[in-house]
């Protein structure tokens, strides 16, 4: 895959112009904004349901560098929902499968496969100088670990979460948002089979994307400090409104 | 005196549909007994066999976290209680 020279990430191509001007058309987003995208990093963590969609959506939209990082390998009961992942694909590490197609897709970007479990010794390493962590976790504990290494970081965190026809969404911002502790201070311990249609990892992981282009690209409004909800059952979607928690463990000392 | 607890919409589906429940009760343990008196199978839901809260249930007052205290938080009329649950899958 081709890397980005430093001075390449600065400017705009004439092929960037084209492929991206119907995005730059979007009047507070511009030139201005394809540019930002194109010097981010985005770290993907998690390639199942929701890291599928949204690493497509950012690979779609121009982000500079993807880094996408999962330990797992595909499985047939994959197949439903992750959607970079084909049956050929059964049996290789999900960084690659995924990485694969999105070469295919935008061979113009940087795009970096981890096949790495992540954990608490690693992950501050492994999202280190990103601008964005995307949470594609399928696990509490790990999705904690996240959330403690982007607060030590400084990296925003968009959390998203799936469960049959219902998928949530926030965007953490270290220092200045609840963070995932400041809600839920004790981490569950249990792993279990959730169940999934593949529309909701889908839809939850276009909402992250979509807080991602206007975080990186500085415009509009975010879902910070509140959790966007969205039941697929009865097509609503509703909020929860989240307040920092000066005490918790993970984000309290910081800057409030 | 009226507190609303709002429900995760997981919890919604075993409260007949219901997003806002009127309650009353002069702390969050009490206003959470009086809904799961009307709805026992979000009991069920929400709390282990000892009656604890679940570890991945979280009780917010006014959107802030009552934690460690999520079952004896004070409340006043017009208070809003949240029980939200961590949806766990990717």
């Amino acid at each position: 895959m081709p890397k980005l020279e430093d001075k390449d990430r600065h400017m705009l191509t004439k092929n960037d112009l084209t492929r991206y001007g119907r995005q730059i058309l979007y009047t507070d987003f511009g030139e201005e904004g394809q540019k930002k995208l194109k010097q981010s990093h985005v770290v993907v963590a998690g390639l199942g349901g929701l890291g599928c969609s949204a690493s497509l959506y950012l690979t779609c939209t121009g982000i500079g560098h993807i880094t996408l990082i999962d330990c797992d390998r595909v499985e047939l009961s994959n197949l439903n929902r992750q959607i970079l992942h084909y049956e050929e694909d059964i049996g290789e590490g999900k960084p690659f499968s995924a990485a694969q197609k999105l070469a295919k897709l935008n061979s113009s970007i940087e795009i970096t496969p981890v096949f790495k479990k992540i954990t608490e010794c690693n992950a501050r390493g492994l999202i280190e100088g990103a601008n964005l962590v995307i949470d594609g976790m399928d696990n509490i504990e790990t999705r904690f670990i996240l959330n403690k290494a982007c607060v030590a970081e400084g990296i925003p965190f968009i959390h998203g979460g799936v469960h049959g026809l219902f998928g949530e969404v926030t965007t953490i911002i270290p220092g200045r948002t609840p963070c995932l502790a400041c809600i839920f201070p004790e981490i569950p311990h249990r792993k279990v089979s959730f169940p999934v249609f593949g529309v909701t990892p889908a839809l939850i992981a276009i909402l992250q994307v979509t807080e991602a282009i206007k975080l990186l690209a500085g415009f509009g409004s975010l879902l910070t400090g509140k959790m966007l909800y969205f039941n697929g059952d009865t097509m609503d979607f509703t909020f929860h409104n989240l307040v920092r928690n000066r005490n918790c463990k993970v984000c309290g000392t910081k800057e409030v | 005196m009226s507190i609303k607890v709002k429900l995760h919409p997981i919890l919604q589906k075993l409260a007949g549909g219901q997003e806002v429940i009127e309650v009353t009760g002069h702390n969050t343990g009490e206003c959470l007994e009086d809904m799961e008196s009307r709805f026992p199978v979000v009991k069920q839901m929400v709390r282990d066999n000892r009656g604890q809260l679940r570890r991945y249930c979280s009780v917010l007052v006014n959107s802030k976290s009552t934690y460690p205290n999520e079952l004896t938080t004070p409340v006043k009329d017009g208070d809003q209680i949240d029980i939200m649950i961590l949806v766990t899958g990717g």
